[in-house]
């Protein structure tokens, strides 16, 4: 059997560099060892220069188990950015606390390789294990705080719930496997469409495989671990946990729904609408009540989940089908990269705070404008785009929605669109409280002068300028975007 | 009933009780062993498939490796003799949610495997099992390497303690409005923040 | 090939009985043997040379009083010494004691199954030995054997790792998990003509691990940390007596002769040899008698070390199963299984093979042991606590005080 190694070439640069990491780690000594840091981001731009040179091809290799076209090659380059940024706001605050540092970076290497082999996977045991390989690093990154009980508290509850989820899925994938006689996602549909798509069971086991993406999305009823890790985590783990661990999960929904389960469309779509209007209408109304800035990003993070689920929920199956889950995929991907952009930046502010001056309630970014204009910039920047402001990539991130629900507009179609709008006037509300406080009240006596070091800075106007050009032109990214559909290898 | 299906019921039998007495031990060890004896009973389940070679390396794997590590932590961390509350207050709630999973789950499975037809099994070939995971699997199987060296090295960061680290100082992060705290606490608090990581050098980089 | 059913019983009781047998005799053989190394006569009292010791002491144990101490577990307490009698038992399923045998007219494979994945079972069964000893140590409730249950199940799983590596080699060598293929295997011509092609000497360094760990398997002095009297009492068997503690003494004897077993397919040809030219009508005893010499040598080895080494100090003992044999046995792995492949491409000409044998194993060994010597462990001598070994030398002590009387009744004049 032929490898194509060109098509693994940005994981196996990753791996290589993950392996050197922990040599290196070895190797150096006190405060040498931070300088692991730049080697992880040298590693990570030879990654992305391997990944660009991808784009426009497809190739298949391991059999049909691997699959790099233009939809992974997207999904591959918004993880390597946002691990890009992690490793920038990582630096100080990872040197500062006294981690391992070596082991940190290796976890979070790893972590990003299980991410990369996401969204090619065209198997269901490569996916699982890709997703078991983002999942384990994670587990111990958020402990990482050793000291800390919060963080120790939220790693257990990361870790068992994590491993439910993920026996829940693995029991799900191998009554999949028991109907369909194969492990290829293609086979699977080949196999499940027809008469068997209505035995009970195998709509059962595709629910059961769907619950365990539903945790790593953090769906509404499988949410419970989001905000407690989030915020005992280590805040770069907590961003990458927001962010790159959640796209990893959309990524792997959208190989596993899209092309595997696409016959039985008609079940899950709806299944995932209701989840969809579930996770943002709760995910919003919890955020309303959170005093401390982590939290309220956590449950804004799940509301985000809930639109990002909206395309999923259009999904169908029959004549027609193509065109509207074509447009729901191209949706799901847009808003996917618009969510990293800005969120990442929302958490480059935090950690810049909470560094200097460990606090983290709301209330403590009061003033922000006074003690650090570019930090309460970003901040406002960040929040709007969240919320969908104008001029904002939000606001086309959600029109992305709306798109796709007008390619074929149903009363489901419908009654999301309108869950979404009310969800965003609701979500407003929350994120221009923070915006309120950062630039209207008075900072407290005794906070200090906020001056994020460079690589900080570095990551917050990147993504600053990066949410306001995106939100002028979009069509910066959704020229790809549309161009991408997905390739299913059969 | 065929040889094979009388062998499938015994093991059937012992894997489920194991797994049963697994979670309704009151003593940690105990249930520690009921779920070695659940795992030798799922290598038991492989023979009437006529694949022994997955049996044993199942008894070599879980029963000889991993069910011993449990059992190797418990009694590292002193695992005491004889009954203990190892009961929680959901025990019931537990029982509904397991025993509705299993009339469900079990009403399923017959519902859509009941009538396929029963076959002989041949075994596959051991080296067939071998190419199969070496050549055509070998991605999962790479990437699976990694991913239990990752786990590997999440276990010792977690369980070494840190350098300087008492092991007895544990601090909880506040969570709390500025206006609740005491000012004088909070500039305490900056003095000690300032010192202890002062002129950290942010012009680094 | 139809057999009777009385063809399969009569192969197993005669190897199960062959098997007690000899460790019946090795009982007798190890105390003879190392009285001898300490100028001392040993048992000779009973049966001529006194080969029937084993025979009343196992009978003294059956009739001693049985105590179970209060506080034990006792459903555990009294399962662990049978799970190490018949797990030791079980291993000699698939280890056969000569090649074939026509009696009767029906032909008889001197093995009782000789099964496609014989060495996954041994391994297998090894691995549920230890279950045995730690069992033990818990359910006995009390410091000392719990420490000595600890200690000596992470020495057996350690040391599995390091032999089951090397045991991959000869499967990898061999290409089949079935014993009597591994025996076959190792039939035809060597590298060298006149030296048979044993896989002792193309997997040189996978053997030596595996004796190694085979000595550490079955727990034998300088290994036997488990019972280092001096620090545990007696390990984790202390609150053992009568019948149960003879049971853990017949598992570890056992475990001596099935390890002794299982070395010889493995490494040295089974029961390949030359037959003299002997006719047929005899020479059917020469694998039979090559088999048990070979056996034999080994388990002469365990004694003479029980005899010669001081007890090994535990964290070297670590150190040596992690550090040593385990890369030892990985790498080997690697390089028969990349030589395994250039032998299907084509291969190379034997004294290429050689030569890059010999080569390899001479690396490895200046790694291993050239570096240490020059630069002794500073850090683990500084490191190491409280744990001092016991410099008890190794008595004439299976374990009881009670057997020593019997010896001690006439010391060398």
């Amino acid at each position: 059997m032929q490898i194509d190694f060109i098509a693994i070439l940005p994981e196996i640069i990753l791996t290589v560099t993950a392996l050197l990491v922990l040599a290196a780690d070895l190797a150096l000594r006190g405060d040498a060892k931070q300088f692991v840091n730049p080697l992880a981001g040298l590693g990570t731009v030879a990654a992305i220069i391997a990944t660009v040179a991808l784009w426009g091809s497809e190739r298949v290799t391991f059999g049909t188990m691997y699959v790099v076209d233009d939809f992974a090659v997207l999904f591959k380059l918004l993880f390597l950015g946002t691990l890009l940024a992690i490793l920038a706001i990582s630096w100080r605050y990872i040197a500062e606390h006294r981690f391992f540092q070596g082991e940190y970076y290796f976890l979070l290497l790893t972590s990003f390789i299980g991410m990369l082999l996401m969204p090619s996977s065209r198997d269901l045991i490569m996916l699982f294990i890709a997703l078991e390989t983002v999942s384990v690093p994670a587990f111990v990154m958020v402990g990482m705080r050793k000291r800390d009980l919060y963080s120790s508290e939220s790693a257990l509850k990361f870790f068992l719930l994590g491993v439910l989820a993920a026996a829940l899925m693995l029991f799900g994938m191998s009554m999949v496997y028991g109907f369909a006689g194969t492990t290829d996602l293609v086979g699977i549909a080949a196999a499940i469409s027809g008469e068997t798509a209505s035995v009970p069971l195998l709509l059962g086991s595709v629910m059961l495989v769907l619950v365990g993406f539903g945790f790593k999305i953090s769906a509404v009823p499988f949410h419970f671990w989001a905000p407690d890790t989030y915020s005992g985590a280590p805040m770069p783990v907590a961003a990458m946990l927001a962010v790159a661990s959640k796209a990893a999960g959309f990524a792997g929904l959208v190989v596993v729904a899209f092309i595997a389960f696409e016959p039985v469309a008609d079940v899950w779509g709806p299944m995932l609408g209701v989840l969809a209007v579930l996770t943002m209408t709760v995910g919003n109304l919890i955020a309303l009540q959170q005093r401390d800035l982590i939290r309220l990003l956590a449950y804004s993070s799940v509301a985000q989940a809930g639109y990002i689920l909206i395309p999923f929920g259009l999904a169908r199956t029959g004549p027609g089908a193509a065109v509207v889950n074509a447009a729901a995929i191209e949706a799901v991907v847009f808003y996917l990269i618009a969510y990293a952009v800005m969120n990442v930046g929302a958490f480059a502010v935090a950690i810049a705070v909470e560094r200097r001056t460990g606090l983290r309630s709301i209330a403590d970014y009061a003033g922000l404008s006074g003690r650090s204009p570019l930090l309460a910039m970003g901040m406002t920047v960040f929040l709007l785009s969240l919320g969908g402001a104008p001029l904002t990539v939000g606001l086309w991130a959600k029109f992305a929605i709306l798109e796709a629900i007008a390619v074929d507009i149903t009363l489901f179609g419908i009654v999301l669109a309108g869950f979404l709008v009310v969800n965003s006037v609701i979500a407003f509300f929350y994120y221009l409280k923070v915006v309120r406080t950062v630039w209207m009240d008075e900072a407290p006596a005794g906070l200090p002068q906020l001056q994020p070091g460079f690589n900080l800075s570095a990551v917050v106007v990147v993504l600053m300028v990066g949410t306001l050009v995106l939100g002028v032109l979009p069509g910066l990214v959704t020229d790809f975007s549309s161009v991408i559909s997905i390739v299913a290898a059969g | 009933m065929t040889g094979h299906d009388v062998v499938f019921v015994l093991v059937g039998l012992l894997t489920a009780g194991g797994a049963v007495l697994t979670v309704t031990s009151k003593n940690l060890m105990h249930a520690a062993l009921f779920f070695a004896v659940t795992l030798g009973g799922i290598a038991g389940v492989f023979l009437p498939l006529a694949a022994d070679f997955l049996a044993l390396v199942q008894i070599v794997v879980y029963v000889g490796a991993v069910a011993v590590l449990f059992m190797f932590g418990l009694m590292l961390t002193r695992a005491p003799i004889g009954r203990e509350a190892l009961d929680g207050q959901n025990r019931g709630l537990a029982m509904a949610v397991a025993g509705g999973l299993f009339v469900v789950l079990s009403t399923l499975v017959i519902g859509a495997f009941g009538d396929l037809p029963t076959a002989e099994v041949t075994g596959p070939r051991i080296d067939d099992l071998g190419i199969a995971i070496f050549a055509d699997w070998v991605l999962p199987f790479e990437v699976l390497s990694m991913l239990l060296l990752a786990a590997l090295i999440g276990a010792i960061v977690l369980a070494r303690r840190e350098t300087g680290e008492s092991g007895e100082e544990l601090t909880v992060t506040r969570i709390e409005m500025a206006q609740d705290r005491d000012p004088d606490a909070l500039e305490r608090e900056q003095a000690a923040l300032t010192s202890g990581s002062g002129g950290d050098g942010e012009e680094h980089a | 090939m139809e057999q009777p059913l009385w063809v399969p019983v009569l192969q197993a009781v005669v190897v199960f009985a062959y098997y007690l047998l000899i460790t019946a005799v090795l009982i007798w053989a190890e105390r003879r043997v190392v009285a001898r190394m300490q100028s001392r006569l040993g048992p000779n009292r009973v049966g001529p040379f006194g080969i029937l010791q084993t025979l009343v002491d196992g009978a003294k144990m059956f009739f001693k009083e049985d105590i179970t101490p209060g506080m034990v577990n006792k459903v555990i307490y009294n399962l662990a010494p049978l799970v190490g009698v018949i797990a030791g038992f079980l291993v000699v399923a698939v280890i056969p004691i000569g090649g074939e045998v026509t009696l009767f007219g029906e032909t008889f494979t001197l093995v009782v199954a000789d099964l496609s994945i014989g060495v996954l079972w041994i391994l297998a069964l090894s691995s549920i030995h230890v279950y045995s000893v730690f069992l033990a140590g818990w359910a006995s409730n009390s410091p000392y054997p719990l420490l000595g249950g600890i200690r000596s199940s992470a020495q057996m799983i350690s040391y599995e790792i390091a032999q089951g590596l090397a045991v991959a080699s000869v499967v990898i060598y061999a290409g089949s998990l079935r014993v009597s293929d591994i025996v076959a295997a190792q039939s035809g011509p060597g590298f060298i003509d006149g030296v048979p092609a044993w896989y002792a000497i193309p997997l040189f360094p996978a053997f030596l691990v595996f004796v190694i760990g085979m000595v550490a398997e079955a727990g034998r002095p300088p290994f036997d940390l488990a019972e280092a009297e001096g620090e545990l009492v007696g390990g984790f068997n202390t609150e053992y007596s009568g019948m149960r503690f003879g049971m853990f003494m017949l598992a570890e004897f056992m475990s001596v002769v099935t390890m002794s077993a299982i070395v010889v397919p493995l490494f040295l040809g089974g029961p390949a040899g030359p037959t003299f030219g002997l006719p047929d009508s005899v020479a059917w005893v020469m694998p039979i008698l090559w088999f048990f010499l070979k056996m034999v040598g080994f388990i002469f080895f365990f004694i003479l070390l029980r005899g010669a080494m001081p007890r090994y100090r535990y964290d070297k003992l670590m150190n040596l199963g992690w550090k040593v044999l385990i890369p030892v046995a990985l790498v080997w792995t690697l390089v028969t299984a990349t030589f395994v492949l250039i032998e299907e491409a084509g291969g190379l000409p034997a004294g290429t093979r050689l030569g890059l044998a010999v080569a390899a194993a001479v690396i490895l060994l200046v790694l291993l042991f050239g570096g240490r010597a020059s630069a002794p462990d500073t850090r683990s001598v500084a490191k190491a606590p409280d744990i001092t070994a016991g410099r008890t030398p190794a008595l004439d002590e299976p374990g009881s005080a009670d057997l020593q009387a019997t010896d001690h009744q006439e010391v060398a004049p």
